[in-house]
């Protein structure tokens, strides 16, 4: 019997492709983050907004439309009421909220593995949201389908990159508007087990949402525990209306996570700069999230915010500008003021087809989300045409940029062994480093391999078919797809979610409003 | 991972191994690069009998191949690759004094450097390793290389391939200095002339008068091998 120390033997071939197919990166629920925020207003800038913000909310005031329970207790609390406006003194919403909300809460997901902290120093990736398109290579652009949205959920489900499975993915036309809520969070709970978001559309599908929750959490788990996150815009500029407070009503009494977010094309729902379309988010976020914790103190709120700008010249949206991008930035620093979780950012950009205009604008407001602070963002992948496509090639794009965000933003490991100097010292001046021993130790976890950009050389590319990023992104979803399996879920469970649905759909017509 | 690991941490014994079972064995090895059980299975081999032809021919090369593969399909990263190399080398140090005393040849020879103003060599180094790994006697004259280094180099080693490398695009013309003066000297037709660089490509190949561009370092072995034993059948 030998007494030299061997080397373990690794398996040769079989284990190695069988390794290299597993990948090396271990998935983690969340980003978290070790860089830095980049903040572009220093202390004096912020404070200005801040009372812009409580001047407006005074002196101009909120609209909550058609819903008197929001002007009863914010009466009840001391503002304001005018009619359906509502005037709030300042510091008002600042310090019902700062009193009340949680900085930072855990979104459980049926399988615990996939509980995300929403808040502090974390960064949640999630899928676009609220596409009635579709579009692929081989289709072109088309309505969503219930087929559409099972196959996103699977798709975020087997993405390393993406730790949410989203909420409205894209919007399944096929299905009667008043009944398509049953099928999308059943797809959810189904395709995927990491966490999701709920139905907004109208307050009986947000309990038909929190219903269906309950026979997969247990109904006492989640009064006591988060297990939805869903969003809720506000109408701006300075107005929310019945349907979304219905629903963020609903969440709130049952403890579940509201974002609350102003939604604006700035130049035609804010005003044209950057100082006065963060105020306005200001002053909207603060009015939307102090409502919630006035109907369930203590029940968690994110401070949400989509912005981009309008084309003055033509009126459509525009993304990936630097404007919308410094909106952003701001507003991270105010939520952070604030001490509440920070929604916005993503993949966004105008562009129809996932080409170089996609790949350009989605990755300004991809690093810019990340280097600003986003807790959730929403939107990470998939975004197509300022929102109107959900693009299964550019979904597939996106989600790469998204692990590359999570290596940028765990910084810089300053360890013994990443120091390197033992390799200095190997190797010395005018040798290589890919033999080194600190390189065999290292190398395979050591930088960001790209399942779909292509390094090779001109010619092996030419060979392979001469595929650009789309045709390559079209394969691996195709792929994805073809390997998919279902995590396991209780059959108990499903049986329970199935009869719900069978029943609740058979108590009222189907309606398409 | 933890499970598969267990298989294999047990020793195995190369010895108590068949014939079929150890050159096995030794692909695998050789893929994770395992240079001391290269070594070893070697000596078994010839200890068994194989003549050293058979040892590389059907344990080394036909292992390396297995790793050229790998390697251009992506699977195998660099670092292994050169591990790969490695342990390729411990085993051809073992049959290199038998072959040369048999008479055998390798299953090639290739003289290699860098042309002329240029001291770039990791692409070149890479070419060189993955020659060894193909069972290619490999003679490096470095970086900056006249025409005289190289014909010095093909008088003494009389290599069947000629391997210029270059980085950079103002060095690369000296391909040309080099296979004209080998044309002048009536020696062109006598080697195979391979060259290699991010800056080249197929057309300018042709241009220098070399008998291919490789784009990398896989294909330049799997190019070398193919063009000498054609060669060799050729001319048998």
């Amino acid at each position: 019997m030998s007494e030299r120390k061997r080397r373990s033997r690794a398996g040769g071939r079989r284990k190695k492709i069988a390794a290299r197919e597993q990948g090396t990166r271990k998935y983690r629920p969340y980003i978290e983050r070790n860089i830095p925020y980049f903040e572009i207003l220093n202390e004096e800038g912020l404070a200005l907004i801040e009372k812009n913000a409580d001047i407006l909310l005074e002196e101009i005031g909120v609209e909550f439309r058609d819903f008197p329970k929001a002007l009863d207790l914010f009466k009840n609390a001391g503002a304001d009421i005018d009619g359906e406006r509502v005037h709030f003194p300042p510091g008002f919403c600042r310090q019902i909220i700062q009193s009340n909300a949680p900085s930072e809460y855990t979104q459980h997901a049926r399988n615990p593995a996939n509980n995300v902290i929403i808040g502090g120093r974390r960064t949640v990736l999630v899928p676009a949201y609220g596409s009635p398109f579709v579009r692929d290579l081989d289709k072109g652009r088309r309505y969503a389908t219930i087929e559409d949205f099972r196959n996103f959920v699977k798709l975020a489900y087997m993405s390393p990159n993406l730790h949410h499975s989203g909420g409205t993915i894209c919007e399944p036309v096929d299905v009667p508007v008043n009944k398509r809520h049953f099928d999308m969070i059943y797809s959810h709970i189904k395709y995927s087990d990491k966490p999701f978001m709920g139905s907004v559309t109208h307050p009986e599908r947000a309990e038909d949402t929190v219903s269906m929750a309950k026979l997969v959490f247990g109904e006492t788990f989640l009064e006591e525990n988060t297990v939805l996150t869903s969003l809720i815009n506000a109408n701006s500029p300075l107005t929310f209306d019945d349907t979304m407070l219905g629903a963020a009503t609903v969440y709130a009494e049952h403890n579940q996570a509201t974002m609350i977010s102003p939604f604006i094309l700035a130049g035609a729902m804010s005003p044209v700069t950057i100082a006065g379309t963060v105020t306005q988010i200001l002053a909207e976020a603060l009015a939307g999230m102090a409502y919630i914790q006035l109907v369930k103190p203590g029940a968690p709120v994110i401070f949400g915010t989509f912005a981009s700008a309008v084309s003055m010249q033509s009126g459509a949206p525009t993304f990936g500008t630097p404007e919308p991008g410094h909106v952003m930035t701001i507003v991270g620093a105010l939520a952070r003021r604030l001490g509440v979780p920070f929604r916005s950012g993503g993949g966004l950009c105008a562009s129809k087809v996932p080409d170089a205009q996609a790949a350009y604008e989605s990755a300004n407001t991809l690093q810019a989300s990340a280097l600003a602070g986003v807790n959730f963002m929403l939107h990470t992948a998939g975004w197509l045409e300022g929102g109107l496509s959900m693009g299964y090639e550019k979904f597939i794009m996106d989600a790469d940029q998204a692990g590359m965000l999570a290596v940028m933003l765990q910084g810089v490991d300053l360890s013994e062994n990443a120091q390197a100097m033992d390799a200095f010292r190997e190797i010395g001046p005018g040798g290589h480093f890919l033999g080194a021993a600190h390189t065999q130790a290292n190398f395979e976890s050591a930088f960001y391999r790209s399942e779909l950009a292509d390094n090779n050389s001109f010619e092996q590319w030419e060979e392979e078919g001469s595929f650009d990023c789309a045709m390559r992104a079209n394969l691996k979803w195709k792929e994805m797809l073809k390997e998919y399996e279902a995590p396991k879920l209780d059959p108990a469970i499903d049986e329970a979610l199935l009869e719900f649905i069978a029943k609740r759909k058979s108590e009222f017509e189907d309606r398409d409003y | 991972m933890s499970d598969s690991n267990e298989e294999y941490e047990e020793d195995i014994i190369l010895a108590d191994l068949s014939d079929e079972e150890l050159v096995e064995q030794m692909f695998d090895d050789l893929y994770d690069g395992l240079k001391e059980e290269i070594e070893e299975g070697t000596n078994i081999l010839l200890s068994r009998g194989w003549s050293a032809e058979k040892v590389l021919n059907e344990a080394l090369v036909a292992g390396m191949t297995i790793v050229g593969i790998d390697f251009r399909d992506g699977i195998l990263f660099v670092p292994e690759v050169l591990m790969a190399a490695n342990a390729m080398k411990g085993g051809m140090a073992i049959l290199k004094p038998l072959l040369a005393e048999t008479g055998a040849k390798p299953v090639g020879t290739m003289v290699i450097g860098t042309v002329k103003g240029d001291i770039h060599d990791i692409g070149k180094n890479l070419v060189g390793m993955m020659l060894e790994g193909a069972g290619f006697e490999v003679f490096d004259i470095g970086i900056n290389s006249s025409v005289e280094d190289f014909f010095a180099a093909m008088e003494k080693h009389k290599p069947d391939v000629l391997g210029m490398s270059a980085l950079l695009t103002t060095t690369m013309p000296y391909m040309k200095v080099v296979i004209d003066e080998m044309v002048n000297k009536g020696i062109r037709d006598d080697y195979i002339v391979l060259v290699g660089g991010a800056p080249l490509n197929e057309e300018f190949g042709e241009y220098v008068g070399a008998d291919r561009y490789c784009r990398d370092s896989a294909e330049a072995a799997a190019v070398a091998v193919a063009m000498v034993t054609e060669r060799r059948q050729s001319s048998a």
